[in-house]
């Protein structure tokens, strides 16, 4: 046995995460840099590695008045999908774990579907249904079509969740006479509280960040973060203060996000098939 | 039990992914067959939509493009999520922090991946082709119509590689120890125990990451949107940008809904697959 916990077996490990690391920070802390330089600083040759850090481009961001809107269009559209998504969810994993339904196979292989088709396929009908309805360029129109992704992933997870609970705590809710609705928020909620905050979490992260679905049914006033930190984009793109710090500031809730959630991951990446 | 309120509890849900799928599914389905550029007029046209495309040069571009980002994307991050989860499998100390630092790319959204590629590389100023030419290469990025597409599959690797690893460490952690334990009594070396022991045991799972992955490579548009726009040219133009600009660009709204129905029967066949591997596992 400990001919096989030698230096020899850890250190090529070590030496690798070490390479994975680098290659996977660098690129974000070269942003960072280029976000607390100034414009003379960031457009040098050689790069600059030495350099008098300001945080001009972090205010400038900031009084930018319509990144500013998307950011808070983006927690509102968060928000709301979040709240459909796992309210919903809960009733249908709810059923899919408690009772019979006939047609159980058809509906995951529906749910899988709909969580696989590409986003045009939805957008475009959706496009000129939704100016009917009146719900193109709002934030609930957004959060509604978010859906289609959203609640197969959380039906999933919390369907995984639920399946975790043995069977002698849904017998004895029902021998103390329990409803539906109180075993659901009496006991399940309770139990699977850490799953709801994950998979919520997980929605939360898909929906600040999608932008095709977004790009087909906003127009200006429910415009969310990504097409915020798009506009510094723009034709020369010379603009690096705007495009760096608006990064940066659109992606600090999601590590923070990542940190939460991090022991769930694996199952949200897997659909709930699978523990990390 | 037997009563119908489970149904109940699931109408919501029917409810609301049939109005956000199965309707707009039917919706490009039917207009497929039309004529219709956003207006009034709205003729029947049979399959001359389909026909346009399959004889359409710029349609075969657009589909080589997409296949050709896909399968490399998907065999770069899959080759090398693997043999990550391999080696950081074996690390007991600091393997969480190790985890979370890797993933991190996958919270970065798209068009925050394209902002970063874009200072990066940026032909004049960016960091890596400052260093290139120094070392005496001289480099194009998504300038290039030859080197873009290369660009981005690498950017995407960069980007969607965790999602391999942090699968296949998953996997690999819940291979029961003992067999490995009495193949290392035995005297086998640790390439023979991954080889015949490892890989076997989470051959299912590569096969659903694999799925996963050219899914979702295929259905690229956030990186490509971002970056390159489709060009130089149409070098770079995969499915979902090239509906995107037949809809929005040249209001090309049937035709751009023929592209997404052809385009949504290979998802279909590849989420079909899945669900047989699926249920050759669950047997």
């Amino acid at each position: 046995m400990i001919k096989y916990h030698s230096l020899k077996h850890y250190i090529p490990a070590y030496f690798v995460s070490l390479i994975a690391i680098i290659f996977t920070t660098l690129p974000i802390i070269w942003i960072f840099f280029i976000s607390i330089k100034s414009k003379n600083d960031s457009f040098t040759r050689p790069p600059k590695f030495f350099f008098e850090p300001i945080i001009d481009n972090y205010t400038k961001t900031i009084n930018n008045e319509f990144f500013r809107e998307t950011f808070f269009n983006s927690l509102l559209i968060t928000f709301f999908g979040i709240i459909l998504s796992v309210v919903i969810a809960i009733f249908a994993a709810y059923a899919l774990k408690r009772y019979q339904i006939r047609f159980k196979k058809t509906f995951m292989q529906w749910l899988l579907l709909a969580y696989m088709l590409p986003e045009f396929l939805f957008v475009l009908p959706m496009y000129s249904i939704y100016q009917t309805l009146g719900l193109y360029d709002t934030h609930f129109g957004l959060a509604l079509m978010y859906q289609v992704h959203a609640l197969p992933f959380s039906i999933w997870m919390l369907r995984s969740f639920l399946e975790e609970i043995p069977k002698e705590i849904d017998d004895a809710a029902l021998i103390d006479g329990c409803s539906p609705f109180q075993t659901i928020y009496k006991i399940y909620i309770p139990l699977i509280l850490p799953g709801i905050v994950a998979t919520a979490i997980l929605n939360g992260i898909w929906m600040w960040n999608e932008l095709a679905i977004a790009i087909g049914l906003t127009f200006s006033e429910a415009h969310p973060i990504t097409l915020g930190v798009a506009q510094f984009r723009g034709y020369a793109s010379k603009d690096w203060g705007g495009m760096t710090a608006s990064s940066i500031l659109a992606l600090i809730p999601m590590i923070f996000f990542v940190i939460i959630a991090q022991k769930h991951i694996v199952k949200g990446l897997t659909l709930g098939s699978l523990k990390g | 039990m037997k009563n119908n309120i489970g149904y109940y509890f699931l109408i919501p849900s029917i409810l609301l992914l049939a109005f956000t799928s199965i309707y707009p599914l039917f919706y490009s389905f039917i207009n497929s067959f039309y004529n219709w550029n956003w207006g009034e007029q709205r003729d029947y046209v049979g399959l001359e939509n389909y026909i346009f495309l399959l004889t359409n040069e710029e349609f075969w571009v657009v589909i080589k493009n997409t296949f050709l980002f896909a399968s490399f994307a998907c065999f770069f991050e899959v080759t090398l999520g693997i043999i990550l989860a391999l080696y950081i499998d074996r690390i007991k100390v600091g393997s969480t922090i190790i985890r979370t630092i890797l993933l991190i790319p996958l919270m970065v959204s798209g068009i925050i991946v394209s902002m970063m590629s874009k200072v990066i590389f940026n032909n004049l100023f960016g960091v890596i082709p400052f260093y290139l030419k120094k070392i005496g290469l001289k480099s194009s990025f998504f300038g290039s119509p030859d080197a873009a597409m290369p660009t981005l599959i690498g950017v995407d690797v960069w980007w969607q590689t965790a999602f391999v690893f942090i699968i296949i460490l998953a996997g690999l952690q819940s291979i029961p120890q003992e067999p490995i334990e009495s193949a290392r009594i035995e005297g086998a070396t640790e390439w023979q125990i991954t080889r015949f022991i490892r890989l076997p045991m989470i051959r299912s799972l590569v096969l659903l990451v694999i799925i996963f992955r050219s899914i979702d490579t295929l259905k690229i548009f956030d990186l490509v949107w971002g970056i390159t726009g489709g060009g130089p040219g149409i070098s770079t133009e995969v499915v979902q940008t090239y509906s995107y600009r037949l809809a929005f660009g040249f209001l090309q709204m049937s035709k751009s809904m023929t592209v997404m129905i052809l385009f949504s029967s290979v998802v279909i066949s590849l989420t079909f697959i899945y669900s047989l591997i699926e249920k050759r596992n669950n047997d």
